[in-house]
């Protein structure tokens, strides 16, 4: 989860972690690609907001991409602009999400790119 | 003693005589009858010698001459005189007559008794008939010359006294034929051609050249002048001898006079031209009318000349531009107004007849013309009139030429009048248009503030929302089973409540921008010491800052107290460090609070991004931020009202910055609110 807002993070992280899902935060793109480099494994989706300080949603797209060993990673826009399909679409990404996000949205779309081993 | 016949009287000579063919030479006996006869009697009167002998001589004569004694009589005068000489008709064999000269001479013995007469006899007739047609042709120039009026016709001797006269000359120049037979020509001349010696130049020139031509004044007897047309040809005779000079004059002043008016006129139509013209280029109607009046004034040569505006009670006329006026005569000179004569006549700017341009009665010599105009009072813009100081006639072309002038300048303010209003018009259209575009800038703006407050509001509102749905998920599931669940539901409340504070906080400032904008930020002055709150508002900013890598140093002041709103002083330092902080580039961040006699100084300054000089002037104003909003969110309203606070509590703020550099903000504060300060400043009475 690639988020500026620390209340943001932490609530997604509360709700996904509720779910049994892990998640590993960043608060802009340059974290982000740091922590997925040196992540022992692979997230099954990137939650990314756009409008982020030091690197934001497009140049960590852009560097993601440009990097073969996180590339594939689906990636899934978050964001509270009203062009978030644009955006989602300019940007290759798997799908969009916009704020305020509905709970059973998130889930559904961290669902549909994470299989979850039930219990 | 008579013995006419064989032997010729005078011998020889007479054998001479027979033969001669051009004379017709014979002798008569003394009663007439015919003696002799030679070849050229023949040839001349168709009789043979043999025909004519002894026959008397009377037969030569016209029957008229006859009966008359003619013969005889002529007879008679050779015997008294010894000779006479006659011209007259003879007749010829045939009847036909011929004009005779007759030499007839009586012949006598050397006693001096008459023997009879030699009769010569020459045929005339060519010579006679030459001499006719010459009289004829004499007679017919002479009436010619004597019936020609329109040109004076007369010879010079080649001294240059006038010979003759015909009457087109003395019409032309005044002058009986007795008057001025033997005078000469140069008083023809005025004086100061004579001084120049043009009248003998005119003849040494017609007598070099054979002729002199030219077109100048010439003076009647009355002295008056008249423009002439004058050829001066020289007269020789067959030797080539000077005899004299005919000269033809004929006056031209008619000719001139309306030459000179075609010339006028012409003048006349280019000066309308040329303001028409000029009407067209000049937007401005001053410079217009004051044209007119001077192309009225060059043109027709009136020294004064008057161009005067109808009011708007059309009563009076204002001098509106005018050439031979007194200086600041324009704008004050006023006329009363007593109207046109006939102002309900529509007017015919073409026909000074109808009542356009008119002739002043005044015998100073002065015309007027009308300036129509349907804007007006009486259809009248006002009039232009052209007067001379000295008496002067002004022809129909001058009074056309004034209503001209004056329908340009009706044209002329007419169109400047419907510019002005086109002009209004899309003057009108263009503060309109103004008026949209800052309607439609402010639509932007507010659409843009729109879109960034709900930006600004929907990410507390995702952290608040996700915990909300997330507690209630949580409920249904049972989360109270599960293991610190208690605790973890009170941290998830806690987090909700943090969420509804933010939102509460934004839509208070978004509250504060209403409230400026209307002039009604309110202020609540309480003393207390601000160097209390500056450490206090610092230290919530540790972490934070710590958070970004900055070092948040305080050089606050012992204590500080005075009297201000103490939550909108708080807003604005959570403004300036919540900025230093974003924008600090993580660098170190200083707070400054300075107390200097009733002046307080707060300085927050980082070594962030700066910013750039073009951008500093706008980020006081509402929604403005010099960073890209795509890395750094936010309404962009903390400076602008930061700006109010300060300003409602009479102080002010200022940035120093340099990009890349950082940049420093000083709020400079009294030690107390002045009363009657604390509202916006667009409203000073707001205050609660």
């Amino acid at each position: 989860m690639v988020e500026d807002d620390r209340d943001v993070r932490q609530a997604i992280a509360e709700v996904l972690s509720d779910c049994e899902y892990k998640a590993l935060h960043a608060s802009n793109g340059a974290e982000a690609l740091e922590r997925l480099r040196t992540a022992p494994v692979q997230p099954c989706v990137i939650l990314l907001d756009i409008m982020m300080p030091t690197m934001d949603g497009w140049q960590f797209r852009a560097a993601q991409r440009s990097d073969p060993s996180v590339k594939d990673i689906p990636v899934v826009i978050l964001t509270a602009h009203a062009d978030a399909d644009t955006a989602a679409e300019q940007m290759d990404a798997a799908g969009f999400l916009m704020k305020p996000v509905a709970l059973d949205l998130l889930l559904g779309i961290v669902e549909r790119f994470c299989a979850v081993d039930q219990p | 003693m008579s013995q006419p016949g064989p032997k010729p009287p005078f011998g020889d000579a007479q054998l001479a005589i027979e033969g001669i063919r051009e004379y017709a030479i014979f002798l008569l006996e003394t009663d007439g009858t015919v003696a002799s006869w030679n070849e050229g009697a023949r040839l001349l009167k168709g009789y043979a010698k043999s025909e004519i002998i002894g026959q008397s001589f009377t037969r030569f004569y016209t029957r008229e001459d006859v009966l008359a004694g003619q013969p005889w009589r002529l007879l008679d005068r050779a015997v008294n005189e010894g000779r006479v000489e006659d011209e007259g008709w003879r007749v010829r064999k045939d009847g036909t007559r011929f004009w005779a000269d007759v030499v007839i001479t009586a012949v006598r013995t050397p006693d001096g008794e008459l023997r009879g007469f030699v009769k010569v006899t020459r045929d005339l007739t060519a010579r006679k008939q030459a001499e006719e047609a010459l009289r004829q042709s004499e007679e017919r120039m002479r009436l010619m010359i004597d019936s020609v009026k329109d040109y004076a016709i007369f010879m010079l001797e080649p001294d240059g006294r006038v010979a003759t006269w015909n009457p087109g000359a003395e019409r032309l120049k005044g002058y009986a034929a007795r008057e001025i037979i033997g005078q000469s020509f140069s008083r023809f001349y005025p004086e100061e051609d004579l001084a120049a010696g043009k009248p003998a130049r005119e003849l040494e020139t017609a007598a070099a050249e054979g002729r002199f031509e030219e077109e100048g004044w010439r003076v009647r007897k009355d002295g008056s002048r008249f423009w002439a047309s004058v050829v001066l040809s020289a007269v020789r005779n067959e030797a080539g001898t000077l005899v004299g000079y005919a000269k033809v004059t004929r006056d031209l002043t008619e000719r001139k006079r309306i030459g000179e008016a075609i010339l006028a006129r012409a003048a006349q139509q280019a000066a309308t031209a040329r303001l028409g013209v000029y009407a067209l280029e000049q937007p401005d109607s001053e410079a217009l009318i004051r044209r007119a009046a001077e192309t009225v004034r060059d043109t027709l040569g009136t020294e004064v000349v008057q161009l005067l505006e109808l009011n708007a009670e059309g009563d009076r006329l204002i001098l509106r531009a005018g050439c031979g006026m007194p200086p600041g005569a324009i704008g004050r000179v006023t006329i009363p107004f007593e109207g046109l004569g006939s102002p309900s006549r529509p007017p015919e700017p073409r026909s000074p007849g109808a009542g356009a341009a008119r002739r002043s009665p005044a015998a100073t010599g002065g015309i007027t013309a009308t300036i129509h105009s349907t804007a007006r009072a009486h259809g009248l813009y006002g009039v232009l009139t052209a007067n001379s100081s000295t008496p002067r006639v002004f022809s129909d072309d001058d009074l056309n030429f004034l209503q001209a002038v004056a329908n340009v300048v009706a044209a002329g303010i007419e169109r400047r009048r419907m510019e002005e209003q086109v002009l209004l018009a899309e003057q009108k259209t263009l503060e309109e248009r103004a008026r949209a575009l800052q309607a439609r800038e402010a639509l932007r703006e507010r659409d843009e503030f729109i879109s960034v407050a709900a930006h600004e509001l929907r990410t507390p509102l995702t952290a608040l929302q996700l915990k909300l749905q997330g507690l209630e998920r949580g409920l249904r599931a049972g989360m109270r089973e599960k293991r610190g669940s208690e605790a973890n539901l009170e941290t998830r409340l806690d987090g909700a409540l943090r969420q509804t504070e933010r939102l509460s906080s934004l839509i208070e400032r978004l509250l504060d921008v209403s409230r400026i904008a209307a002039g009604r930020l309110e202020l609540a002055p309480e003393r207390f010491d601000l160097a209390a709150l500056v450490h206090q508002v610092a230290d919530d900013f540790k972490d934070p800052a710590a958070a970004v890598g900055s070092e948040l140093r305080v050089n606050a002041a012992q204590s500080v107290e005075g009297s201000w709103d103490r939550l909108r002083m708080e807003q604005v330092l959570v403004n300036l460090l919540s900025n230093a902080v974003k924008y600090g580039a993580g660098r170190p961040v200083s707070v400054k609070l300075d107390a200097a006699g009733d002046r307080v100084r707060l300085t927050v300054a980082d070594e962030g991004i700066g910013i750039a000089p073009e951008d500093i002037g706008r980020i006081f104003t509402r929604f403005e931020r010099a960073a890209p909003l795509r890395h750094y969110g936010g309404l962009g309203l903390g400076l602008y009202i930061s700006r109010h606070i300060v300003d409602a509590h009479g102080g002010r703020i200022d940035v120093q910055s340099n990009l890349g550099q950082g940049s420093t903000f000083v709020v400079d504060l009294p030690l107390a609110v002045a009363p009657g300060l604390g509202a916006g400043h667009d409203s000073p009475q707001a205050r609660a």
